[in-house]
């Protein structure tokens, strides 16, 4: 505004150099930080992707010397293996009963613990153990319940007049058995996800709908539900993500079986890769499944997006 | 909302049934660990005996479980360590810094979650056989820091983003330096958020088996993996067996309860975005 | 000392619009500046640059003779007071304060002089070893400013560091201050969005829109010769009466139609010429209210009356028009009564309706 203003600036030799490094570290500084898991990851994740990728388009074994290229073989292979598409089957059922059934009962015991008083951080705290149990010991522990002869499970059934079951041994109960573990094992990561949800509800809406004289019925599918939409979404994301991998659970109960009835794609890829020294297809076959989860993550993240938008 | 007591009633039924199914198999896998030989299995059950510290005797020094120990310590340790030196600091500048593409670089980081482990596993398999890291601690300890670093990047952020940035600009105009800020006033804030997302990350390294199945050498097996094998033999060794799960889950569960605050505020910042 | 904004731009990577427009300005040493504008209008961000916390993408920053433009801000000898955030949380009152002290590698007992006069000087010496936990917001407020005193910097920024604390409380904090801007006779850049603290405070105000500056000057020259349209509207409670019409000659001089009502023009208006279209305003404070009508009174109907204390606001009908006159408590009136509106000129405003700017005489 006055003349003072005009005092001009000298940019030469050395300044100008100092100058110019302290806008590029202030222009820059966020690469800094970000720089390090940047590169980390690109080591330990996507070169492993981009490796895999190309593995899959080669014919490769753990011994061969030669490694042709057979461009879509090895994905035609697996497409076409009536075992691949049993498996297929039996993982979209696995994720579908035990993420439903987990999100069922977790969010139904969320929502009764909001109707109690005492006891609540005990709940909480019991209902976070099977999370941090390594899923081997829940499926060795479970194991043992389950043993035809001498465990927990078939001595309650007896005691009932019962007949007792070779749960993990039969095609009829394996499947069930199994999926019944990883919900055990699960719901209560719904159960955390939504308890904390439900705390952060805001009182405002539920006084008013109070007053009007709204049923508790109309009050959840109408303020509830809509205000807890992206974190049930986000919980069902990564629970789905979560069990189409599954392996550590199947492998120690039913390693697949019996008669493939539990067998699922993680194992699948596994026994193709490293018992039967398909390197190349097990490659391909986990292309598949990864592009399955990407475009199923996608349209979940999509669907979340639009509805934070909205709000 | 007044809440009858026949709908309180009900819910401590329930909630109390589903207690119950949680703690029974936990404990009577965790006594079976204490129980002698001949009465490892046994319908009915028997929940009173004489205590005995001979299975874990055996599995420590007949079956070498000391030594997976001690590898399941090393990864874990060593694999979170490295993800929160990596990671804290990209948390913090996601957090902080809206620069192009900084959105889509942050889910995309996070998208890295979903990764099913198959996928990595292979060509691992093959890289450490090139590399020569196949048996090595340091090879799981990289396979692990491909899941542990989004997981840190998430988690922090969140925390990163609960504290103003007004609390380290205050610090650089008063002559401090940035990283010096970051040290001595934003660190001692974030600290219980670091030690939940260390928690969480050590579960899930402690825990690990399918990496640590085919990652894993020899002399490099991890507990998980050393648990599954009393399974394969023809008798199973129940208590030796439940010995070995009760050294798996005992750390978790402790640190579990200790910090449980901290891990569920953790878990749902993450979460609740 | 002395700060120069020199041609300063600023925009941020992921906004469309300029935060901070061609800003140029001269704070003099020892002057109490403060930058006043609506919620968005580029103040943070003008005094972001200042402290060096963000980097204009042209122009300069002088402190004294200084280029500080490529500076970091830990160089530049300036404290900042910030809008949401007042002591690190980590520390004890006595260690907020002593923190700044630190970096400068000075002995103890001369921190803990320092610590425990500064603290003194905003009244918090008798919280030193209370935790952030344990100090309330104002005190909190305190702390901060005692923080940013002791390094004796050049100068002070504060970036509404009031806003978030009760009336009271903030009456009684911006009086503080002024009085240690009074005795420590350091220039302070104070920013605000509230019109009636940036009046009671500066010494020289800057009204800021959408990131240009849009007067300079001393709160009565920003309040009584308002440069342009934006700020005869912004500053003032209750706000400016305004109207938009045309300019007409009349007898010997010139008239405003404000489309029905016809008002002579004072000869104070050197830009205003026939068929000029205008925006034609008047305070509140300089509308009477008459129950006998002269000539050139415009005739109305009270609509509503809000009391304020010593004084009440009237709105009063004329036409289309609603006038707002602010007029002695004591002053009979009732809603429905017909009155006369009587303006005083010297209250009046004339700005050109296509730039906005004023036509009065400029000083
Ligand atoms: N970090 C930022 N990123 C993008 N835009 C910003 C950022 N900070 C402020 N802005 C934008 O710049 C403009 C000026 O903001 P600011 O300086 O904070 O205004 P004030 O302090 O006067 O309220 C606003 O339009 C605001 O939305
Ligand atoms: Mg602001």
């Amino acid at each position: 505004m006055t003349a003072s203003t005009e005092v001009k600036p000298v940019a030469t030799g050395a300044g100008a150099f100092r100058r110019w490094l302290y806008r590029m570290s202030q222009k820059y500084v966020h690469w800094f930080f970000i720089a390090p898991a940047l590169i980390a990851v690109l080591v330990v994740a996507i070169y492993p992707i981009v490796y895999s990728t190309g593995l899959s388009f080669f014919r490769v074994t753990f011994d061969s010397r030669e490694r042709p290229f057979v461009l879509f073989e090895n994905f035609a292979w697996v497409l076409s293996d009536p075992d691949y598409r049993v498996v297929f089957g039996n993982t979209l059922l696995y994720v579908f009963v035990t993420v439903s059934g987990a999100f069922v009962l977790g969010f139904g015991a969320a929502l009764l613990l909001r109707r109690i008083t005492a006891g609540r951080n005990w709940l909480r705290l019991i209902l976070l153990l099977p999370l941090t149990i390594a899923p081997i010991v829940v499926g060795l522990t479970w194991n043992w319940m389950l043993d035809p002869l001498f465990g927990l499970i078939n001595w309650i059934l007896t005691g009932l007049g019962l007949p007792p079951q070779t749960w993990l041994a039969s095609t009829s109960t394996a499947r069930i058995a199994v999926m019944l573990v990883d919900i055990w094992q699960w719901y209560p990561l719904i159960f955390l996800i939504m308890d904390a949800g439900l705390s952060g509800l805001p009182r405002a809406p539920y006084e008013s709908a109070r007053l009007e004289g709204a049923s508790e019925w109309t009050i959840f599918r109408r303020i509830t539900l809509p205000l807890l939409r992206p974190v049930i979404l986000v919980a069902l994301l990564l629970r789905t993500v979560d069990a189409f991998r599954t392996f550590d659970l199947v492998r120690v109960m039913t390693d697949g079986g019996p008669a493939y009835t539990t067998e699922t794609l993680s194992l699948y890829l596994y026994r193709t890769a490293f018992n039967f020294n398909k390197l190349s297809r097990a490659g391909a076959g986990s292309m598949i499944m990864l592009l399955v989860i990407g475009i199923i993550s996608a349209l979940m993240f999509r669907y979340l997006y639009r509805d934070v938008e909205r709000r | 909302m007044t809440i009858s007591l026949r709908q309180r009633l009900s819910a401590y039924v329930i909630l109390g049934i589903l207690a119950l199914l949680i703690v029974i198999p936990l404990i009577a896998g965790a006594l079976t660990a204490f129980k002698p030989q001949i009465i490892w299995v046994s319908s009915p059950p028997i929940w009173i005996f004489q205590p005995t510290l001979e299975n874990f005797e055996f599995v420590f020094i007949q079956r070498q479980n000391l030594l997976h120990l001690r590898n399941s310590l090393i990864i874990a340790t060593g694999s979170v360590t490295i993800a929160l030196i990596l990671g804290v600091p990209a948390a913090y500048a996601l957090a902080r810094f809206r620069f192009r593409g900084s959105k889509g670089l942050l889910q995309w980081l996070i998208s890295l979650r979903m990764i099913p482990p198959i996928v990595v596993a292979l060509p691992f398999y093959v890289l450490f056989q090139t590399f020569d890291l196949r048996g090595t601690h340091f090879g799981l300890i990289l396979a692990y820091l491909t899941f542990l670093i989004p997981l840190v990047i998430w988690m922090m952020r969140g925390y990163f983003v609960e504290i103003p940035s007004a609390m380290e600009e205050s610090a650089m105009v008063e002559g401090y330096s940035r990283l010096q800020a970051l040290r001595k006033v934003v660190l001692p804030v974030v600290t219980p958020g670091i030690i939940a997302t260390a928690l969480l990350n050590f579960i899930f390294a402690w825990n690990e088996y399918f990496l640590a199945l085919i990652l894993g050498g020899r002399d490099t097996s991890t507990l998980p993996v050393a648990a599954a094998t009393y399974v394969g033999r023809a008798r199973v060794e129940w208590g030796n067996l439940f010995a070995v799960n009760l050294i798996i889950m005992l750390p978790v569960i402790i640190l579990t309860i200790i910090l449980r605050r901290q891990l569920v505020k953790g878990l749902a910042l993450g979460l609740v975005e | 000392m002395k700060v120069v904004l020199q041609d300063l731009v600023k925009q941020y990577p992921s906004s469309s619009s300029v935060a901070v427009n061609h800003v140029n300005l001269t704070i003099d040493n020892g002057e109490l500046a403060v930058f006043l504008g609506p919620s968005g209008c580029g103040k943070t961000t003008t005094m972001r640059i200042i402290a060096g916390l963000e980097t204009p993408d042209s122009g300069h920053v002088f402190i004294g003779e200084r280029d500080v433009t490529d500076l970091a801000s830990k160089d530049r000898r300036v404290a900042m007071v910030f809008q949401n955030f007042s002591m690190y949380p980590s520390m004890t009152v006595y260690e907020n304060i002593a923190f700044p002290l630190q970096v400068l590698k000075l002995s103890k007992d001369e921190i803990d002089r320092q610590v425990k006069e500064a603290a003194g000087l905003v009244g918090v010496g008798h919280l030193l070893q209370r935790s952030s936990r344990q100090v309330s917001g104002g005190e909190a407020q305190r702390v901060a400013l005692a923080r940013s005193m002791v390094r004796r910097p050049e100068v002070f920024l504060m970036d509404e560091p009031l806003s978030s604390l009760d009336a009271k409380l903030r009456i009684q904090l911006r009086m503080e201050i002024k009085r240690l801007h009074q005795e420590t006779g350091t220039t302070v850049i104070f920013v605000t969005h509230d019109q009636e603290e940036a009046m009671s405070l500066g010494d020289k105000i800057v009204v800021m829109d959408h990131g240009n500056v849009q007067q300079v000057g001393t709160p009565q020259e920003v309040f009584f010769n308002p440069r342009n349209v934006f700020v005869a509207n912004f500053v003032g409670t209750p706000t400016m009466n305004m109207f938009d019409g045309t300019i007409k000659p009349n007898g010997g001089g010139l008239c405003v139609d404000l489309a029905g009502i016809e008002l002579k023009l004072p000869d104070r208006f050197p830009g205003a010429g026939p068929g000029m279209p205008v925006t034609w305003g008047v305070r509140p404070e300089s509308v009477k209210i008459a129950d006998e009508g002269q000539p050139g009174d415009v005739p109305g109907t009270i609509e509503l009356i809000e009391a304020l204390g010593s004084r009440q606001q009237v709105f009063v009908r004329a036409g289309d028009k609603l006038f707002s006159a602010m007029i002695d408590a004591l002053h009979p009136v009732r809603v429905g009564e017909r009155v006369h509106l009587r303006f005083d000129h010297r209250g009046t405003h004339l700005f050109n309706a296509q730039t906005g700017l004023s036509l009065a005489e400029q000083h």
